[in-house]
């Protein structure tokens, strides 16, 4: 009896390691006549999960691509791996798709340190990396043959918002609310920037561990501060404590956050209502507006992924996914991995749901605007300002 | 300013210590600490979403259900995992109830996804009152507060006065003795665990009415109420509670001068009680003999 | 199962001449694999040998010694930044940086074993789950070690770069060898260490440890000389790890890791070398490689995707991976106490005594 059930039990564990399957296209160039293998990774599972709609959000697009024929009669297939948001696992899946399926190219790709585990794996082996779901000044400051980024820096982000507050909203106590990482830190150094222009200093300024959920004393700080407005580069979990911990103790500052708190139906929601108000940066047209392409992709997310809210985050995985279809169409035919370089590299004041993309040779920071956002009732959009520049990126004067 | 810091402590620490109760209920009877109690408290906040959101009932009868699905789903890992376990070690029960752990924490992201919720709770965080003039107070803290103390009433006096809290009891100090009495030593299991969900499920909804509800939001309450039980002594009921209230007022008072060491200093400061009262403050030291 | 019959064959490392033939074929086969196998999957192994160093390490804590720790990724971290830091700050050659890296780490498990001559179960369990947390704040609030963003690893040069002696390990197949023969080392000097006089003190004091102490066998020293044993063995496994890697961030040493390598030990079996090495090689493949594009399996897939269709989410079929991995946690747990080292036992006591 004892050893028969283990019997089984092993057996099936066998069964289950055996049932893996084992096929392979390893095509070095990651494409043929037929198809051009493009992957991304991402969370689908673990504490950063909420994120993994990025990933599933650029298989939107492709499918839309190849159902109008593909491009220039290749098909696209598309690869998502789950990596646990661990920069040890986004390497071995990045390892398996590049090494064996064969990838041409990488999209989005969610985490700092799990972009910074494969950056340069991904550059030895030649494969293109276009719209990183993260800025970080190392992805393309030195400029890297092979990155591409999209996403508009954080500083320059922070630096425009903080000229909104100071000059629109003509505040004089600003608080800085920030997560304890990259994200927070250029969040931080973009604001105090442009803080320094106008001889202005913060009122207060506390960092947040990722996974707090007890953060009555930071907020009570902030209170006490008298800060009017509180700038928060946080995940929309620490917002949304921190806004509920702020109506406990009866405190009502303007909220302003970055475009990772911009999904406005979800934290009008998971807030019970607070988020009303809240004025972020946006990077993507609002969801809910009625540019001719948004409307396109919410027909075409009703019919592919009719599971899918079709919310910031699964846009963005379309966002990024836009501009390296341009370049693509624009190679034509005759598709090699030079062709599709210098497509990139000439990319120039591309324009689809997100900001105008310029990549040239020398930099590959692709933009540095963003649109400001106010969450109105029921979590609509109201757009305050349209895209603008930050006169002040230190990296548009090298 | 320091009444608010006291008053935001003593919640969030009346719920850690609710929470460390469920844990420590377990850990008297079996000696296993319950790596899943976070998880179990987690899945059954969602039936409770799943119930208020799919089916619109009211508040008190998703309460209700939600309660019975609690125990039910205790009794369920015990009579499934723990139970067949053979020749078990402490540790290898501790493993088993994080391979439950895994397994619920599976189950829920699958049914419900990742992206945050809202759990509607009726006792809301914006809601003041101010019973005693300079102290304000929110429902939700009034609630917690209003809770904790009739759950420890309730338990003191179920574990002094009823039949089955004296067999839990006799169970914990010596399982064969209570064997021998005639005491059903599995079925009281089977109760402890029932017990101790509820009581997690009860502390999880209060969690996630004041942060966000997704398949991972019990982690670090958990994590920290198993720290707050461990302070006030794991055997003592009232000990934990005055853990978790110490731990929720630590964390405030050092959070609100040094922001930064927040996330670690209630650990630092356990270590250190620890290393002067091994058995956390109120548990009495037992000293091994030969 | 075997009877002893003197003391030098309890301390032989190849019982039999069979022993001798499968440990040269299995070494055979270790350093060959690089062959069978396509290159993505040496990473892969990587990963495997570290997880085998770590989880051999912490048994001895654990298995043979009878603590707890939830701490271990601490030890682990301080050996993978420790060594990276050693190397690019102080341009130490690689081999003496690890073994300082390790040896701070052991310093490190000194310390956290002196409140543990006090504290048992649970309450071990929080303080060394507190100093796992505390390593991973203070790494990531110090500049040096780059922190919550990361540190890029040096490339992996196993010679002398600054007397002209360069040996480049620049590919994962490379890389494996070198971690292979320390992987080796590693447990051998573990399987050898369990059979000296420390050995039978750690087993003493696991069984009893006041009558330990009776019969002699000293419990500070002991207890504490475990906690750095295995935090030495943790601090080499990181420092490794950090080059397998090549970019780290505090967040990679977080308390899930420190309780997946007790995982990997019990489910391997307690006290055991063998059995930590299986444990750490099925739980490292599990989480790693097992169910990584599920809806692209053949039959099972599809069944899993009209399921999640029916009663779940499409969104969240990636959790399966987590459901099975629980799932077989309890099945080796709940079926075999002495884990997967017990499953072996019986495999070859039933091969042994065939056809009776």
């Amino acid at each position: 009896m004892k050893g028969t059930r283990s019997l089984v039990f092993w057996l099936m564990a066998v069964g289950v390691a055996l049932a893996l399957p084992v096929q392979s296209h390893a095509g070095a160039p990651g494409f043929d006549d037929k198809e051009i293998r493009i992957a991304q990774w991402g969370p689908q599972t673990g504490p950063a999960a909420p994120w993994g709609s990025v990933a599933r959000g650029s298989d939107l697009i492709f499918k839309m691509v190849n159902d109008e024929g593909g491009i220039h009669g290749r098909k696209i297939k598309y690869f998502i791996r789950d990596d646990q948001y661990n920069p040890a696992q986004t390497k071995a899946v990045v390892k398996e798709l590049v090494e064996r399926r064969g990838i041409f190219a990488f999209v989005g790709g969610v985490g700092a340190a799990c972009g910074m585990a494969v950056k340069d794996y991904l550059a030895e082996n030649k494969v293109v990396w276009v719209g990183p779901s993260t800025a970080i000044n190392e992805y393309v400051f030195p400029v890297n043959p092979y990155l591409f980024g999209i996403y508009p820096l954080y500083e320059d982000e922070a630096s425009v918002l903080t000229k909104y507050v100071v000059e629109k909203l003509k505040v004089k106590k600003i608080g800085f609310f920030y997560q304890n990482d990259s994200y927070g830190k250029s969040g931080l150094t973009g604001c105090k920037q442009r803080l320094d222009t106008y001889k202005m200093s913060l009122v207060e300024e506390i960092p947040v561990e990722p996974g707090e959920k007890d953060l009555s004393s930071q907020m009570l700080r902030f209170k006490n501060s008298g800060a009017e407005v509180v700038i928060m580069w946080v995940n929309p979990t620490t917002a949304t404590i921190a806004v509920k911990t702020c109506a406990t103790i009866g405190y009502k500052p303007q909220w302003v956050s970055s475009n990772t708190l911009s999904d406005f139906p979800l934290m009008n929601t998971i807030t019970g209502g607070l988020w009303e108000g809240v004025i972020t940066g946006g990077f993507g047209v609002p969801p809910d507006s009625d540019h001719p392409l948004i409307v396109k992709y919410r027909e075409a997310a009703k019919k592919y992924a009719p599971e899918e809210r079709c919310g910031t985050f699964y846009l963005a995985g379309v966002l990024y996914a836009e501009p390296m279809i341009d370049a693509l169409q624009r190679v034509g035919p005759n598709l090699s991995l030079e062709a599709f370089l210098n497509a990139l590299n000439t990319t120039k004041d591309f324009q689809g749901i997100g900001p105008k993309i310029t990549w040239t040779p020398d930099v590959h920071q692709g933009t540095d605007s963003i649109q400001i956002q106010q969450c109105g009732p029921n979590g609509s959009y109201i757009l305050l300002q349209d895209w603008v520049p930050n006169e002040l990126a230190t990296w548009k004067k090298m | 300013m320091i009444e608010q810091l006291i008053i935001e402590g003593l919640a969030i620490g009346a719920c850690y210590g609710l929470f460390g109760v469920a844990v420590a209920i377990i850990y008297k009877t079996s000696e296993v600490v319950n790596f899943g109690q976070g998880e179990m408290g987690m899945i059954s906040t969602f039936v409770a979403y799943h119930i208020l959101a799919q089916y619109g009932l009211p508040f008190w009868l998703a309460f209700l259900i939600t309660i019975v699905f609690a125990i039910l789903l205790g009794m369920f890992i015990e009579f499934f995992f723990m139970r067949p376990a053979k020749d078990p070690t402490v540790l290898g029960l501790i493993i088993i109830t994080l391979g439950a752990e895994m397994l619920l924490m599976g189950l829920a992201s699958w049914k419900w996804g990742a992206e945050q919720k809202d759990f509607t709770f009726p006792l809301s965080v914006q809601e003041l009152h101010e019973p005693i003039p300079g102290f304000v107070l929110n429902e939700w803290s009034m609630g917690v507060f209003i809770l904790t103390g009739l759950i420890m009433v309730m338990l003191f006096l179920f574990f002094r006065y009823s039949n089955l809290g004296i067999a839990m009891r006799a169970t914990q100090q010596n399982q064969n003795a209570a064997k021998i009495m005639g005491i059903k030593v599995e079925r009281v299991f089977s109760f402890t665990w029932g017990m101790s969900s509820l009581i997690g499920a009860v502390a999880a909804m209060f969690f996630a009415a004041r942060s966000v509800l997704d398949p991972n939001f019990m982690m670090e309450p958990f994590m920290r109420a198993f720290a707050a039980a461990v302070l006030g002594g794991l055997t003592s009921i009232p000990g934990v509670v005055v853990g978790g209230l110490l731990l929720g007022i630590i964390e405030n008072f050092f959070g609100y001068l040094w922001p930064v060491w927040k996330p670690i200093v209630a650990f630092v400061v356990i270590i250190i009680i620890l290393t002067i009262r091994p058995s956390g403050l109120f548990a009495k030291h037992y000293v091994k003999k030969v | 199962m075997d009877m002893k019959r003197d003391y030098y064959e309890d301390i032989e490392i190849f019982s039999s001449g069979t022993v001798l033939f499968w440990s040269i074929a299995l070494l055979i086969f270790l350093f060959t694999l690089p062959l069978y196998f396509p290159s993505y999957n040496v990473y892969l192994f990587n990963i495997i040998l570290v997880h085998v160093i770590l989880a051999v390490g912490l048994n001895i804590l654990v298995g043979y010694t009878g603590q707890i720790s939830l701490g271990h990724a601490g030890f682990f971290a301080i050996g993978a930044y420790g060594t990276t830091i050693l190397m690019t700050h102080l341009g130490i050659p690689f081999f003496v940086s690890i073994i300082l890296a390790g040896l701070i780490a052991a310093f490190f498990g000194f310390i956290i074993g002196l409140p543990a001559l006090r504290l048992e179960g649970p309450y071990l369990a929080i303080a060394t789950l507190g100093f796992g947390l505390t390593i991973m704040h203070i790494i990531g609030r110090w500049e040096v070690f780059g922190g919550r963003m990361g540190i890029q690893a040096p490339p992996l040069d196993i010679g002398v770069p600054q007397m002209g002696l360069s040996i480049l390990l620049d590919s994962d197949v490379k890389m494996y060898y070198l971690i292979l023969i320390i992987t080796i080392t590693m447990v051998i000097g573990a399987r050898n260490m369990m059979k000296t006089r420390v050995g039978r003190a750690f087993v003493a004091i696991r069984d009893d440890d006041i009558a330990a102490e009776v019969m002699g066998v000293n419990l500070t020293a002991f207890k504490t000389l475990s906690f750095a044993v295995s935090a030495f063995y943790a601090g080499v496994a990181g420092g490794l790890f950090g080059f397998v890697l090549g970019f780290f961030d505090p967040f990679t040493f977080n308390l899930i890791l420190s309780i997946i390598f007790l995982v990997m030990i019990v489910v391997g079996g307690l006290g055991s070398v063998l059995g930590a090495i299986m444990g750490a090689t099925l739980i490292t493949y599990l989480q790693y490689d097992l169910l990584k594009n599920i809806d692209e399996m053949p039959y099972l897939g599809d069944l899993l995707v009209w399921v999640s269709r029916k009663w779940f989410t499409v969104i969240g079929l990636e959790n399966f991976n987590s459901i099975l991995l629980g799932l077989i946690m309890l099945g080796i747990v709940i079926f075999e106490p002495l884990g997967m080292f017990g499953i072996w036992i019986r495999i070859k006591k039933y091969w042994k005594t065939w056809p009776f």
